[in-house]
This record gives C-alpha cells, structure tokens and sequence, in this order.
C-alpha cells in the first residue's frame, strides 16, 4: 500500500508544478461542456429524441463529456510514460521496491481521483450553468462508471504507449484512436439513426459501452439488461487490458 | 549455500542475447560469472558495448538473462526480483531526475519510495543537500539546472536512503572536479557503513582509486578480475617512461617509433612512452639514448590501471557492440 500512496504522491506533486495541468485536470470537460454543448443545444433546440425520449442537447452529452475527460485522462497518463522514459526516470522507477502491478495501480488510482473530482465540478456546474438536470442519487453510480472507465482506458493505452518506442508513432496511434473511436461512438449523437455499418462499429466500441453506461447513469437514459451488457463488457475489457499492461510492463522494459 | 549466493552480487553463467526482428542476434553477455563481497567497492570495466550495462540491468532486475544465473544478497534476480529491489538502490547511466520537481521534491518523493519517513525524510535531505552543495539549488525546478547538477541530484538521492547494495553506473560523469571528489569520498564513507558498491565507470584513475576489487570485461566474458594490484600485476613487465631531451631531434624520434611500444606521445622536448619489457632492458634503451643525444629528464613510473586495461583490451582496437551469434 505504501507503494500505490508513494507513486500517487509522486503524480500529485508533479500534477500541481502548473496552473495549465491543474486547470486542464479540473475544469477541461466543463469547458468543453460550455464551449461545443452551448453551440449543439441552440442547433438543436427542439432537444435530442432516442428512445422515445426527449433530451436537451446539453443533458444527452453530460455523459459523452464525461466519457471523453475519462479516455482524456488516461492519454495524458499513458502520455506521461514517453516523458518518464525521455527523462530517464522511468527505469529507475522499475528498480524501486515495487512491483509492476503497484506502479500502474498507483498511477490509476490517482487519476480516478482526479477524474472523481473532475466529474463532481461538471455536473455540478453543468447543473448551475446549464440547466442539466441533477440526480444526486446516481451520483454514486456515476462516480464508479467514471473510475472503471478511466482504470480500462488508461490500462488499454498503457500497453501501447511500453510498446510503442516512438513518441512521433504514438502521437499519431493516438490521434487516430481518439478520432476512430470518439466518432464511431454514441459521445455526440444517439446511435438509433446511424447508417447499419457505423451502428456495429458503434455497438463494439468500449467508448460506446462507456457512453451508455454514463448516460443510464446521469440522465437515465437506455434499457437497464443492455447498459448490464455493456457496463460486462467495459469490465471485462478492462481487466483484459490490465493483464496486457501489466504482461508489458514485466517483458518489454529494455530491450 | 554455493559460492554466488554467498556473494553480495553474484552471477554464474549469466549469458544475454538481444534478438531483434530488424537486426541478427547480438550477444552481449557471453557467460559471465562474477562475485562481489558484502561491504566491497567493485569496480566493473569494459570498452563501450562490452556488456557493462547489459549486465547491470540484469542485476537490478530491469532486463531478464537468456540464460544463468545473477543473485544479490543470495536473491535470484528472476524469481524474487521484488526482494531484490528492496535491497538496491540504483543510478543509471541514463539521467534519471523528475525536471518538473524541485530539487528538494526530488529528494522526497525518491526517499518516500523507499519508505522512509516524512520527519526522517527533512533530516537526511539536510545532510545530502550540504553533502552535495545543491543548497542554493534547493527549491529550483530541475528541468533549469545544468547537466552536471542533475547528475549529481540523482547521485545524491541514493545517499537518502540505507539500502545494503548500490550500483552506480558511470556515476561521475559530467560533474566537475570538486562534486567528483565529494560523490568519490561519499561513496568511500558509504562503503566504510558496509554498503556494498558496485559501479561501472570508464576513468579508470577513479576506478584505482576507490574499488577494492575490479573486473574487466570485454565481449560479455570476464578478461581479468581481481583488486587493482592483482590486475596491474597482470602487465607487470610494462613501465611508462618519459623522457626530456634537449633538443628532441627527428632522429629520437624515428629511433624510438621503430621500437616494439604499447603508447608513444610527444610534445615539445619531451617524449611518453609504454614499453613492453624488463627493467634492465629499459635501463639499456635509455642508456643508448643518452649516449647519442642529450636527455635532461628521465622518469619511470610502474603501470597504472589504465596502462592494465589497455594491455588487456587493447590488442584488438576495434569497437565491440556485442558479437553477433
């Protein structure tokens, strides 16, 4: 335990050297919000109609933004390996008394928390600023979906960031993920009017099942055995991920 | 209980081969079996590529062996690899410092991984900062400092904590004469508690100095070892000599260059040379020369450890980065 609060210690204080890093942690989904939601709900003032049901543009995406500042946040981690590695840091970190699995568990647990504190002030000010309704009752289930969301993203990106070399290739792995993955899933618009082959592509994108699960968390939205489903889905694809980064992180340390 | 795991560090066998899929097989450890004793300063040397670092990383844990054996302590650093870091602390050739922490920062956050205490944490700070002189540095960002100050923050974050075994890799370089000095009697003090030190380094004048026992490897495979008399005894029969001449003529030097030489240097009247052979036969060739030109100057000095790397390595000049196999 001593380990996972020693390497949280160690994000927390390299997390507060900057105003830039603390604003981006805190207030960037609320921005983003305020920004690109404002700009949908007033092109979209009748609201957003799926599953029988009618949203404000603003409340259907509460659950994308959230969605979004999970994956946001585990790039940045998964990001913060490049820089490890470039200020060689990072092996010294692997002849620590640690182990493997401490280290990542170290660094996710402190980004949960970040996202928690995150996700408190959007919804909060989203309610405030926006109008979004509030739930306080699925605030706990929000809070858990927002974690377990941040856990697997930031498990799946970890392997690729140990296993990619370059900084140039991930840059462009990850813009190319994040563009792939944020369009072809249900973050911006419901699913139910898509073409069939983006609705597959749809359906078997994590960002999707996250989404979904999010949003049956904030606003209630979709039927309770699919969001089951999916919410399966999303945690088995993190505990997948978790074994990859950890497999990673055991083999592919120097070559 | 065999030898290596009586050994503070020890390795038997150990064989490294890097496979990579764009290149042929490079092997970098070719065997090596090596022991250092509880409480020595050893010394591991090589020419670039010799398997210095490949090594060290196996040792602490960052690299797994192909085949063999390494221990510290008596852990095997494959099967209780948790156990040994537990008893390492490391420094790595590679800079290795948090540049967005300040120098005090640093020092904390490294302590706190080795699980010493918050108030214990100020106290040794203290004495390292004074130790390392980085007291006008104290609460600078380290991504402002110079090259030679990181370096010396990331050998003094190693003196925050008691691990019994350190490892040191090319711990010196970059830092000026006076930090050189002071990590140098640092780790003298270290060594004295009965820390074991093991470091790699290329100046071999430092390595004389502080090591009480050496290995030089080349090819991944142990050319000699032994403490730094044992090894200069090795090329006992080579002397370094120089030689002032008033003047030095061009016909000195065709003279000397003729001759069977290990090094040969000149500057101005005067001449360096390692030559290979007796006293008596040295005594003979400056006899000679003395006869035919005027010399000024003469002095004979036994071999150094250097002259003793360079015998050892030195026969085949050619860069080494792991044999192919």
């Amino acid at each position: 335990m001593s380990m996972v609060l020693a390497v949280m210690y160690r994000e927390y204080r390299i997390r507060t050297t900057s105003l830039t890093w603390t604003f981006y942690d805190l207030f960037m989904p609320l921005t983003y919000l305020l920004l690109f939601g404002i700009g949908l709900d007033k092109a979209f003032s009748g609201g957003i109609s799926t599953q029988g049901i009618v949203l404000s543009y603003n409340t259907f995406f509460l659950a994308g933004v959230l969605s979004m500042a999970s994956f946001g946040i585990a790039i940045n981690t998964s990001y913060g390996f490049f820089v490890d590695r470039d200020n060689g840091i990072f092996y010294e970190f692997l002849t620590y008394p640690m182990t493997r699995g401490e280290f990542l568990v170290g660094k996710i647990v402190f980004n949960c928390v970040l996202s928690i504190v995150q996700t408190i002030i959007t919804i909060s000010l989203g309610a405030a600023l926006l109008g979004i309704p509030l739930q306080p009752e699925r605030m706990g289930l929000v809070l858990i979906g927002v974690v377990i969301g941040t856990a697997g993203w930031f498990f799946f990106l970890t392997t690729f960031a140990l296993r990619i070399r370059r900084n140039d290739m991930f840059n462009t792995f990850i813009n190319v993920a994040y563009f792939v993955l944020m369009f072809a899933s249900s973050i911006f618009y419901p699913l139910d009017a898509l073409p069939s082959w983006l609705k597959v592509a749809a359906q078997i994108n994590p960002l999707t099942w996250h989404t979904d699960v999010l949003r049956f968390a904030t606003v209630g939205l979709g039927a309770l055995d699919v969001v089951m489903i999916e919410a399966a889905a999303f945690g088995v694809f993190m505990l997948v991920s978790f074994w990859f980064a950890v497999r990673t992180l055991q083999n592919a340390i120097l070559k | 209980m065999d030898s290596m795991s009586d050994a503070a560090i020890g390795s038997e066998n150990l064989v490294k081969v890097y496979k990579e899929k764009s290149s042929r097989p490079v092997l970098a450890l070719d065997g090596l079996t090596l022991d250092v004793r509880e409480g020595e300063i050893f010394g591991l040397l090589g020419r670039n590529g010799a398997g210095k670092t490949t090594f060290l990383r196996i040792i602490t844990t960052l690299l797994p062996p192909t085949s063999g054996k390494a221990s510290v302590l008596g852990l095997d650093v494959t099967r209780a690899a948790l156990e040994v870091r537990k008893n390492i602390c490391v420094v790595l050739q590679e800079n290795a410092v948090e540049l967005y922490l300040s120098v005090m920062d640093n020092l904390a956050t490294f302590a706190r991984f080795h699980s010493i205490l918050r108030g214990e944490i100020e106290r040794r700070a203290k004495r390292v900062i004074e130790q390392f002189g980085l007291g006008e540095h104290v609460n600078q960002k380290v991504i402002d400092l110079s090259g030679g100050l990181k370096r010396r923050l990331q050998v003094a974050k190693v003196f925050m904590v008691d691990k019994p075994v350190v490892f040191l890799d090319e711990a010196t370089t970059g830092m000026d004469p006076i930090n050189k000095r002071t990590t140098i009697e640092a780790i003298r003090e270290e060594a004295r508690k009965g820390r074991t030190i093991f470091l790699t380094t290329h100046i071999l004048q430092e390595a004389e100095e502080l090591c009480d026992s050496i290995a030089i490897i080349d090819r991944g495979q142990c050319v000699a070892k032994g403490d730094p008399q044992t090894i200069k005894s090795l090329v006992a029969n080579i002397l370094e000599v120089t030689l002032t001449f008033d003047p030095l003529s061009e016909a000195v030097l065709n003279e000397l260059r003729q001759l069977d030489l290990i090094t040969f240097a000149h500057r101005n009247n005067t001449v360096e040379l390692c030559v290979r052979g007796g006293q008596v036969s040295l005594l003979e060739l400056i006899t000679k020369l003395s006869r035919e030109h005027k010399v000024v100057h003469f002095e004979i000095n036994s071999p150094t450890l250097e002259d003793a790397f360079i015998e050892l390595l030195g026969r085949n000049l050619h860069p080494t980065e792991g044999a192919s196999v």
